[in-house]
């Protein structure tokens, strides 16, 4: 795919969104899908941290593909992560205080996220710049939106509003549990029960 | 050995290059950023502080790193305070006081009046406590049965009646183990911090 057609990479692009949706359909990076969905805001902050940190070790994994000795292909790789989620990290403590104590040890985190590894090894050390960077971006999107999807449902039924707005009618009675790390559990079942369901019904 | 590290320089270059390059961002990002997010560190302690010591207006250091056995033995050390008025009056003392919560550590600002006798309550600084459960101690309903109480020997109570102003403090219904953590992070601290400044002459 070195000269990549833009009909290969629009299908880059849309294999992230959904068929091959890293929350949905390969159950990659469980640990923030679970952790930080109990409301809208932290999982969109997480979202486009992890697309930060996607896109960025992408250009870099692509650009030193062919320095790159085999054995030493995962320490550079955890390297490179490493240091864009320490950026993402120190830009969050610097500039959105509140939502980087909100997120917590689940920032540092994204260095052991299974989706971001997983894509340098698949995608970028095997492609060119513009290859890695639509499906980083297209990855980073399908997490983005399987987060916010996920905490929309969470944050309306345990609250009732949506990324802290009132939206229920006053009789609605808060589910607190769907706040809780039950409701996390309860509502990704629901979800990949959905999609399987419209995955066996397009097979 | 001097084939032996050719060999090591040429399998390992790569790694060494990014390591050096990969941390000089870092350094250069840590020290941009590094005075926004001490200032944001320094505003959360004096907002929190100064709803307390609502007379006060500025927040001046008295004692740097005055140590505190925590939890499992461990120290911890924590900078005193001086809340002072427009006048330039000593209105109280605040201080950071932690210990092991629920879920994670939580850290409280806590307040007290000029002469160390009377709490004037305390501020979440961090807690992951349960949502529903644990972090109703951030609500006024819980917070407000300290502001007032004596600086010393604080009791927890399941029962109770939380408008009178005593040592009792009664319990968050659900969340008595975060209820007991407040307790004694509040004693542990109060009493340590108030001998050391007696030794120092501060009070």
């Amino acid at each position: 795919m070195a000269n990549a057609s833009g009909v290969e990479l629009s299908k880059t692009f849309t294999a992230g969104l959904w068929q091959e949706n890293p929350v949905l359909r390969l159950l990659l990076g469980m640990c923030p899908t679970l952790a930080v969905t109990a409301a809208v805001k932290p999982a969109l902050t997480m979202g486009f941290s992890v697309i930060f940190v996607l896109v960025c070790s992408n250009i870099v994994v692509s650009l030193m593909r062919n320095l790159l000795k085999s054995h030493l292909r995962i320490l550079m790789f955890t390297l490179t992560i490493a240091t864009f989620v320490t950026i993402a990290d120190l830009f969050l403590k610097a500039y959105l205080p509140e939502m980087s104590e909100t997120l917590g040890p689940y920032i540092p985190l994204i260095i052991v996220n299974c989706i971001i590894i997983c894509r340098a090894e698949a995608c970028a050390s095997q492609n060119g710049l513009v290859v890695s960077i639509v499906d980083a971006v297209g990855m980073g999107l399908g997490f983005t939106i399987t987060l916010c999807v996920l905490a929309g449902v969470r944050e309306l039924l345990a609250t009732g509003m949506f990324a802290g707005h009132a939206i229920m009618p006053r009789a609605f009675v808060p589910w607190a549990a769907m706040g809780l790390p039950v409701g996390a559990f309860i509502t990704l079942g629901l979800i990949l029960a959905l999609v399987n369901q419209i995955t066996k019904k397009q097979a | 050995m001097r084939k032996k590290v050719q060999y090591f320089l040429q399998e390992s270059w790569l790694l060494l290059v990014a390591t050096i390059l990969f941390g000089a961002v870092l350094a250069t990002l840590d020290a941009a950023w590094r005075p926004r997010i001490e200032q944001n560190e320094i505003d959360k302690f004096n907002r929190l502080a100064g709803a307390m010591l609502t007379d006060a207006v500025r927040f001046d250091m008295a004692a740097e790193g005055l140590p505190v056995t925590g939890d499992k033995g461990r120290i911890i050390a924590t900078d005193i305070k001086k809340g002072l008025d427009a006048g330039g009056n000593p209105v109280g003392w605040a201080f950071i006081a932690e210990g092991p919560g629920f879920a994670d550590r939580i850290r409280l600002v806590v307040a007290v009046d000029a002469s160390f006798e009377r709490l004037r309550g305390f501020g979440v600084l961090f807690s992951n406590e349960t949502p529903g459960f644990g972090d109703k101690m951030k609500e006024s309903e819980f917070r407000d049965q300290f502001v007032g109480v004596p600086a010393t020997g604080l009791e927890l109570s399941k029962t109770g009646d939380r408008s009178v102003i005593d040592n009792n403090i009664v319990a968050i219904t659900g969340a008595t183990v975060t209820s007991e953590a407040v307790v004694d992070v509040l004693n542990r601290f109060m009493a340590r911090v108030r001998d050391q400044m007696k030794e120092k002459g501060l009070i």
